[in-house]
C-alpha cells in the first residue's frame, strides 16, 4: 500500500470508529417513542361518533385536564399532546386506529381508550408491541385479572363483579331479611354482575327468590318482572345496561309492585336516566346504586377539593362541557378523575419517562385522586391490578325527576 | 371486465406494485392495504348482484357477518387454520345467499333494497341473541392472529383469485343470462333464460364473495368479530363504493374499493365543523361530488377515455354496456 493508500485505510477506520460511537451513544440514551425533552404525545381512541357518542363527554374532560397541567408546568416541564381519535365504538375502526396510535403517530402509550370490545380487539397487539394500554374506560374485569398475559394493559374504574359484590355486601348487612329478586341481562355483562353479587351475598344468596334473565334485543320486559312480583320479592336488583334499565323501572311502577329498595348499577346510573324513567311514570323511591366520583350538584360537596377544581378546570379549559358538569353527567368528573391518575403516573415514571417506567409507577399506586369520592384511594400492587375498588352506596332523594343522587353510609369495598 | 389489450401490460404493472407495496410501508399502512383488498372483494360480490342482474341490495353487511362470524367460530371452537375457513365461509355465505335469494323474486327496485336493508339490520343482532356461542357485544375472538403482511398478502392472493371466478363465471352463459336480466326480464325469460335460477344463483355468488370478505375483515381486526364492525353503515359504505366503481371495470371496483377504504382515514385530520364530525361531511361531499359528475362510476369514465380518438378500443363494449 502507498502513502495515498495508508491514508485513506486510516480515513476509513476513523470514520468506522466515529460511526460506531454515535450510533452506541444513541442506542444508550434512546427515549421511548412518544418522548422528547419537551413534550410527551399520548393517544386514545373513544366513541365521538355512533352510539356511544354519549361518552365523548370523556374524551373532552381529560384533554380539558391535560390543557391546564401543561399550564402549570406540564409533567416535569413536558407538555401534553393528547391524539384523541374517534373509533365510533366499532373495533373495527379501534383496531386500525390504535396501528396508526403506535405506528404511525408513534405514541408513548395507548391512555383512557373506552370500551370494552375496542380494547378487546386492541390489547393483544398492544401487549405484543409493548405499548401501554392504561386507565382504558371500561368496567369489565378482564383486565384486572390479566396481570401476567397481559402485563402492559390496566384499567381504571371499579369493576362490574366488584360493584355487583358491594350490593350483596350492603345487602346482607342491611336488609338481613330481604327476598332478592335479579334481573339480569344475558350475557358476560349481566352475568359477571350477578356472579359479583352472589359472591356479596355469601351465605345470604339463598335468599334469592327468582333471577330472571332477558336478552339485550327484548324491548318488553314485563313477562321477568311479573315473575319477580309473583315471587315474592321486596328487593329489585337491576344489573342492565341503561336502555333496559329504565324499561326495568317504569314496567315495576306499571304492574304495581313497589319494592322496598331497587338496586340499579351505576352504568345506568346517570341522572339523565333516572329523570327520563321518572318521566315515563317510574317510581324512584328506595332506589339505590354505587358511586366513586366527587359530585358537583351534591351541595355538602361543593367545597371540597375536586369539585372546586372540577369546575374551574371546566369553565376555563372545556367551557363547552360546564352545562353538564352542573347537570350531573358524572362521565366529566371521570374524565378529569381518569386523566388527573394519568398525570400522576406519568410523573412517577422516571426522569425521562419510559413505558417500562409508567407501568411501574401504575402497579405500586397508592394515592388519593382529588375527583374521587372523598376517603377513595387510588390503590395497586403486584397482587392488585385493580386501581378502585371501593364505592360509596347513593340513593335518589327528591321528587321524581326532580331529584338527585345523595351518598349515603359508608365506604364499601370490592376487593379481592 | 373481459378484455385487456390495452390494459394487459397495467394490469402486470399493477399487480407488481401491490406485491411490492407491503416492503415498503408500515405495518400499519400494510393494514390499509389490506382493507382495500376486502372491500374489493365485497365490491366486486355486489358488482355481480346490482350491475349485472339489477337486483339492488342494502344489505351486504349482513352477508360480510356471516363470513366473518364463521371465522371467528371455526377459529374459537376449533382452532381451525384461518385459511382454512376461507373456503367455508364462501359456502355458507353462498348458502345464506341463496335463502335470501329465494324470497326476493318476489321483491324488486325499492322493496327489494328495503327487504335487504331489514337483513342489514337484523343479522347483527343474531349475535346478541345468542350471546354465549357467538360472544355477543365482548365479541368472539380467533385463536390465533396474524401479521399485517400476512392478512395483506392473504386478502389480495383471495382478491385474484375471487376476480378470476368472476371473470369466468361472468364471461359464459351465466353472464350473459345475468346481462339479460338486467337489461329485461321478459325478454330474458322469452329467451329461455330460467329467471328464478338465475337471480337466485346471482344472490349466492354475491353473498359467497361477501362472505369471503366478511372473514377476511374479522381476521383484519385482529382476529376480532363483533356485531358493531358490520352496523348498517357497512352496508351503505359497500354499495357506494360500487356506485364510485361503476360497472363492470376492473379498475373501478379497484378504485371504488381504494375510495371506501381509504377515505374515511384521510379525512379523519380534516378539521371541520368540529374536529368529530368533519370526516363525515367530508366523506359526504365527495360522494356527491362524484355521482353527480361520474353517474356511471369510474368504470364510465373509463369507457369514454377509451373512446377517445387517438387510443386503441379494445374489444370491450359488452362489457362496459
Amino acid at each position: 500500500m502507498g502513502m495515498k493508500g495508508r491514508v485513506l485505510a486510516v480515513f476509513a477506520g476513523v470514520i468506522v470508529i466515529a460511526a460506531v460511537a454515535v450510533t452506541a451513544a444513541f442506542g444508550a440514551h434512546k427515549a421511548d417513542p412518544g418522548v422528547t425533552s419537551s413534550s410527551i404525545l399520548i393517544g386514545g381512541t373513544f366513541p365521538l361518533t355512533g352510539v356511544a357518542s354519549l361518552y365523548k363527554t370523556i374524551p373532552g374532560a381529560e384533554a380539558a385536564y391535560f390543557a391546564y397541567v401543561n399550564d402549570h408546568g406540564g409533567v416535569n416541564g413536558r407538555k401534553i399532546t393528547f391524539d384523541i381519535k374517534d373509533d365510533a365504538y366499532d373495533p373495527s375502526k379501534t383496531v386500525p386506529l390504535t396501528q396508526q396510535l403506535v405506528e404511525q403517530d408513534k405514541v408513548f402509550a395507548v391512555f383512557g381508550s373506552l370500551g370494552t370490545a375496542p380494547n378487546l380487539a386492541t390489547w393483544s397487539y398492544l401487549n405484543q408491541k409493548k405499548v401501554p394500554q392504561v386507565l382504558i374506560a371500561t368496567g369489565d374485569s378482564y383486565w384486572g385479572f390479566s396481570a401476567k398475559k397481559y402485563p402492559w394493559t390496566i384499567g381504571w374504574q371499579p369493576d362490574y363483579p366488584g360493584e355487583g359484590k358491594i350490593y350483596g355486601k350492603y345487602i346482607a348487612a342491611n336488609q338481613p331479611n330481604a327476598k332478592i329478586g335479579v334481573l339480569y341481562q344475558n350475557d358476560a355483562y349481566g352475568k359477571n354482575y350477578y356472579a359479583g353479587l352472589r359472591v356479596g351475598l355469601g351465605a345470604k344468596k339463598s335468599q334469592i327468590v327468582s333471577a330472571q334473565s332477558y336478552d339485550v334485543t327484548q324491548t318488553s320486559l314485563a313477562q321477568q318482572i311479573l315473575a319477580l312480583k309473583a315471587a315474592g320479592a321486596d328487593t329489585f336488583v337491576i344489573f342492565a345496561t341503561p336502555s333496559p334499565t329504565i324499561t326495568a323501572l317504569v314496567t315495576a311502577t306499571k304492574v304495581g309492585w313497589a319494592p322496598t329498595a331497587t338496586y340499579v348499577n351505576n352504568v345506568s346510573a346517570n341522572r339523565v336516566f333516572m329523570q327520563l324513567a321518572a318521566s315515563n311514570g317510574a317510581s324512584l323511591n328506595g332506589v339505590v346504586s354505587t358511586s366513586y366520583l366527587v359530585s358537583p350538584t351534591y351541595a355538602p360537596q361543593a367545597n371540597t377539593v375536586g369539585v372546586k377544581l372540577a369546575k374551574a378546570i371546566i369553565g376555563q379549559y372545556a367551557p363547552a362541557l360546564l352545562p353538564s358538569l352542573n347537570g350531573g353527567d358524572a362521565n366529566v368528573v371521570y374524565g378529569l378523575g381518569a386523566a388527573w391518575t394519568m398525570v400522576y403516573a406519568l410523573q412517577h415514571a422516571g426522569k425521562t419517562p419510559t413505558r417500562a417506567g409508567l407501568m411501574k409507577a401504575l402497579k405500586t399506586l397508592n394515592v388519593k385522586d382529588p375527583f374521587t369520592y372523598p376517603g377513595i384511594k387510588v390503590q395497586t400492587s403486584a397482587k392488585d391490578n385493580f386501581p378502585i375498588e371501593q364505592e360509596i352506596m347513593i340513593k335518589w332523594t327528591g321528587n321524581g325527576a326532580a331529584g338527585d343522587w345523595a351518598p349515603f353510609g359508608k365506604l364499601y369495598s370490592g376487593v379481592r | 371486465m373481459k378484455r385487456f389489450s390495452v390494459a394487459h401490460p397495467l394490469l402486470v404493472i399493477g399487480a407488481l406494485v401491490i406485491a411490492l407495496l407491503p416492503f415498503q410501508m408500515s405495518g400499519y399502512h400494510t393494514g390499509l392495504g389490506a382493507h382495500v383488498a376486502i372491500f374489493f372483494i365485497a365490491i366486486l360480490g355486489l358488482n355481480i348482484l346490482t350491475g349485472y342482474t339489477g337486483q339492488i341490495s342494502i344489505g351486504h353487511g349482513a352477508f360480510m357477518a356471516i363470513g366473518g362470524y364463521t371465522t371467528a367460530v371455526m377459529s374459537h371452537y376449533h382452532h381451525t387454520n384461518l385459511i382454512l375457513t376461507l373456503p367455508l365461509a364462501f359456502a355458507i355465505a353462498f348458502c345464506f345467499g341463496v335463502l335470501v335469494g329465494i324470497p326476493a323474486l318476489r321483491f324488486s327496485g325499492v322493496y327489494l333494497a328495503l327487504a335487504t336493508f331489514a337483513l342489514a339490520v337484523s343479522v347483527p343482532q343474531f349475535t346478541l341473541k345468542f350471546s354465549s356461542f357467538l360472544g355477543g357485544s365482548n365479541g368472539l375472538q380467533t385463536s390465533t392472529t396474524k401479521s399485517n403482511a400476512w392478512i395483506y398478502g392473504v386478502s389480495w392472493s383471495c382478491a385474484a383469485i375471487l376476480y378470476l371466478v368472476a371473470w369466468l363465471v361472468l364471461r359464459g352463459r351465466t353472464g350473459r343470462a345475468f346481462r339479460a336480466i338486467r337489461d329485461s326480464e321478459v325478454a330474458a325469460a322469452a329467451s329461455g333464460v330460467t329467471l328464478p335460477i338465475y337471480k337466485t344463483l346471482a344472490f349466492g355468488i354475491s353473498a359467497a364473495f361477501a362472505g369471503v370478505a366478511g372473514s377476511l375483515f374479522v381476521i383484519a381486526t385482529n382476529g376480532f368479530a363483533q356485531p358493531n364492525e358490520f352496523a348498517v353503515f357497512l352496508s351503505l359504505t359497500l354499495l357506494i363504493g360500487a356506485a364510485v366503481a361503476g360497472l363492470g371495470s376492473l379498475w373501478g371496483i379497484l378504485v371504488g374499493a381504494v375510495f371506501v377504504a381509504l377515505l374515511p382515514t384521510v379525512s379523519a385530520d380534516v378539521p371541520l365543523i368540529g374536529s368529530s364530525h368533519g370526516q363525515d361531511v367530508v366523506f359526504g361531499l365527495i360522494v356527491i361530488v362524484i355521482m353527480l359528475l361520474l353517474p356511471t362510476g369510474f368504470a364510465g369514465l373509463l369507457y369514454r377515455l377509451r373512446s377517445l380518438p387517438g387510443i386503441r378500443t379494445p374489444v370491450e363494449k359488452e362489457a362496459g354496456g
